[in-house]
């Protein structure tokens, strides 16, 4: 029950400190606008301030020491995502400093190494994930993108899809099949791809918020070094479980909803129903009341997760990780409903051109409505990547409950 | 008395459902949606709507109309509703027609008939931005000058308004202690400022500054100095009933997409239909849309037969019609897993509509609000 104890510790206030205060004189200005009006960011843009960290080290501050990280405990990383969160900057892309990186150290070749943390490090690589398949999602393993090896290349042929900033992307790393016999699980192998090579194709995926953030990647007789094989060939799908984990435990993203739920308790104050504002209204309070408990409970998760890290040698526990994802996911979904059911007041207006700088047109209803909608729009995907929460459920079914 | 019996209702929703099908399929819908500088809804289907005495089925006879009930109404929207159909329905031949109809005077009544000739829209642009949900606060005043009134004030965004021909919007007379009524004021009125936007399920309408707007006493609708909140929150009420019918063809359409979808998915060797979490999934969702379709069904027959509990009965189900409508608009999405999430298919539009429909006159929490305080 409550065995492990978290000890209150002031010891990281310094820490909270350094990072708050580079937060306040190095997010710029047009960042921070952007990401309170909730306007989408250039690559550009987010590139300047990803290097400003990434010349901190900060990016990657969860790595050990010995590969460039500057070995945070999780609660440091925690306490860096919500000050980030909290100065309004927009969170770091998981993509190489979550999820390729540790890969790459924990099973990569001293030359993988070399060849690529100092870019992850730095951000000045920009990567992206080749996991699901039209005929792969949920069950994943039953990829079909093929690396037939050929001297000293593989050549890939095959597609992925929901490939977050593909458009945006340098390298790729990508689940492939180099084995078609035996248990489906086996014959899956790690590749790290440069986007540049020819045969590779990104077309763009149009999401229900209308906003292009996803993109279907196509491989046509790709030729890959064999050298960017990461660990043995057919051993991939243990890569792919040790980095699932690692994306379950930062999908939560508490600053980002912390914040939304500053942005409900400002509508609320700001909206008015019979000339009264909402947030006088007892159902509302009750509301956000009950949101409160629910981030608190997903709080106290992450905390029983952080200290189990410690205790299992960095890695979360896959149960306590899908529990997170689970609770963390549907606390997302109803903090933005909420945010939309006070939006619904002005008619549910979703100007779209409202998420881009320079549109001068007059918008309706609060200034945040468009981005809080593009979000609620959004998240409704978070049930649904990174292992839907059915995949979730089955997960704690088996492996917690051992059904 | 509404003139149908149960083969006519059967006929009507027969020849709706054939003909959208035939017209209205989803490229149909994404065309008329975005063409560019158009109204975001079909003029064209409009017309065929009226041709087929569709949007007369609830206008009196003397406009053309057939003189059916809700009842035969909510069998069209219903069927708009399943097919995403993105035209001026319940603006036009619910809440702006039927206030014409219960308070007009004869002379504008005649207005009825352009409207079941589908060459005249409405649209009842009553909300105010401080009134939320509110049906009683209307801070729009109507100055008496000479035989004449001057409007001003500002209505909140309202679907389709920016088609509509004839805006029927409520002010005060007078003052802000003065009787609320409502005004027929043309939509290109001078002193009338429309900010067109879109919807979050794609369909367009718009907010109504009104600057000093003149219109003539006949404008005014009816012949008395009565407040008239009562007929609004009345007009309102088949409003919702109306998005509650359009809710539960969506609802319909949402679980038969999705009990395909789920027979052909596969994933771990077998159709994703034969998982029993997600079959059980789909019976919610079926269960959800009948619990919905019931309940409008209970209320359209007290509102024809106006008995006594019908307020009651829109109101129970325009709470059922929202907790289903939420909870089979994202489960639609749910079980597409990422190509749910897209543009690309339709099930993601369904969600988008019953979002809409969801939040149109008020969502659930407010209306049990209203039903505990009563």
């Amino acid at each position: 029950m409550f065995i492990r104890t978290v000890a209150e510790d002031t010891s990281l206030d310094a820490f909270r400190e350094e990072i708050r205060s580079f937060c306040e004189t190095e997010l710029p200005a047009e960042v921070r606008r952007k990401q309170s009006a909730g306007q989408h960011l250039e690559r550009e843009e987010y590139d300047d301030w990803l290097k400003r960290l990434g010349a901190k080290g900060w990016l990657t501050g969860k790595w050990p020491a010995e590969h460039g990280g500057h070995g945070w405990s999780p609660e440091q990383h925690l306490i860096f995502s919500e000050e980030l969160g909290r100065a309004g900057a927009p969170p770091i892309v998981p993509f190489g400093a979550v999820m390729a990186g540790p890969v790459i150290y924990t099973f990569g070749s001293e030359a993988q190494k070399q060849q690529h943390l100092p870019g992850i490090m730095k951000n000045d690589v920009w990567w992206c994930q080749g996991y699901s398949e039209p005929g792969a999602g949920s069950d994943l393993a039953n990829l079909k993108t093929k690396a037939v090896r050929d001297g000293d290349d593989y050549i890939v042929n095959g597609q992925k899809i929901w490939t977050s900033q593909a458009h945006w992307a340098d390298w790729i790393f990508c689940l492939v099949r180099t084995n078609s016999d035996g248990k489906k699980q086996q014959g899956i192998s790690f590749l790290l791809i440069d986007m540049k090579t020819p045969g590779i194709e990104v077309r763009p995926i149009i999401s229900i918020a209308l906003g292009h953030h996803l993109n279907e990647v196509f491989f046509t007789d790709v030729r890959v070094p064999a050298s960017n094989l990461i660990g043995e060939e057919g051993n991939g799908w243990t890569y792919a479980k040790f980095l699932l984990a690692n994306e379950r435990v930062g999908n939560v993203d508490i600053a980002k909803f912390e914040h939304y739920l500053d942005e409900l308790r400002k509508l609320t104050a700001n909206t008015h129903e019979g000339g009264r504002p909402l947030s006088e209204d007892p159902s509302f309070k009750r509301r956000i009341a009950e949101l409160e408990v629910n981030l608190a409970t997903v709080k106290a998760l992450m905390a029983d997760q952080l200290a189990a890290t410690r205790e299992h040698g960095g890695a979360p526990t896959m149960m306590g990780a899908a529990a997170l994802k689970l609770r963390g996911t549907e606390l997302q979904q109803s903090i933005m409903q909420a945010n939309v059911d006070v939006l619904a007041r002005y008619g549910l207006v979703y100007q779209t051109d409202a998420l881009h700088a320079g549109w001068n047109g007059e918008a309706i209803g609060p200034e945040a409505t468009a981005g809080l909608m593009y979000e609620h729009l959004y998240r409704r995907a978070a049930t649904i990547y990174g292992g839907s929460s059915e995949i979730q459920k089955n997960i704690i079914a088996k492996g917690a409950l051992g059904l | 008395m509404p003139g149908f019996d149960s083969d006519e209702r059967k006929l009507l929703d027969e020849s709706l459902q054939s003909f959208l099908t035939d017209t209205y399929d989803f490229e149909a819908f994404k065309r008329h949606m975005r063409t560019e500088d158009g109204p975001g809804f079909s003029t064209q289907a409009w017309s065929q709507y009226a041709e087929q005495g569709w949007l007369g089925v609830a206008l009196p006879e003397y406009a053309g109309g057939i003189g059916g009930g809700m009842t035969e109404l909510a069998i069209v929207l219903a069927a708009a509703g399943r097919h995403l159909a993105l035209e001026p329905f319940i603006g036009t031949l619910v809440t702006g027609a039927m206030a014409i109809e219960k308070a007009g005077t004869a002379g504008q009544q005649a207005i009825l008939a352009d409207v079941a000739g589908g060459t005249k829209m409405l649209a009842l642009c009553h909300a105010e931005p401080q009134a939320g949900y509110a049906r009683d606060y209307v801070a729009t005043i109507a100055r008496k000058d000479g035989d004449a009134y001057v409007l001003d004030g500002e209505k909140s965004f309202t679907l389709h308004a920016h088609a509509a021909d004839v805006l029927v919007v409520s002010a005060r007379v007078g003052d802000a202690s003065g009787p609320a009524q409502l005004f027929l004021v043309p939509r290109d009125a001078s002193g009338a400022t429309l900010n067109v936007a879109p919807a979050l399920d794609g369909r367009q309408g718009a907010t109504v500054t009104l600057n000093g707007i003149q219109v003539g006493s006949d404008a005014r609708l009816g012949d008395n100095d009565d407040d008239r909140l009562d007929l609004i929150s009345d007009i309102i009420d088949l409003g919702v009933l109306g998005s509650c019918a359009e809710a539960v063809g969506a609802m319909a359409a949402v679980t038969d997409i999705c009990v395909d979808y789920l027979k052909t998915r596969e994933q771990f060797g077998q159709p994703l239909s034969k998982f029993q979490v997600l079959q059980h999934r789909l019976v919610d969702m079926s269960v959800s849309t009948e619990e919905a379709r019931a309940s409008v069904h209970a209320a359209l027959q007290s509102v024809d037969d106006k008995r006594p509990g019908a307020k009651t009965a829109i109101w129970h189900a325009k709470v059922q019609t929202c907790r289903s409508a939420r909870f089979v608009g994202a489960q639609g999405v749910q079980l597409h897993g990422g190509m749910g999430m897209t543009d690309e298919l339709v099930v993601g539009h369904y969600y988008k509509r019953l979002a809409q429909l969801e939040a149109m006159f008020g969502d659930a929490e407010w209306y049990l609000g209203q039903l505990s305080m009563a």
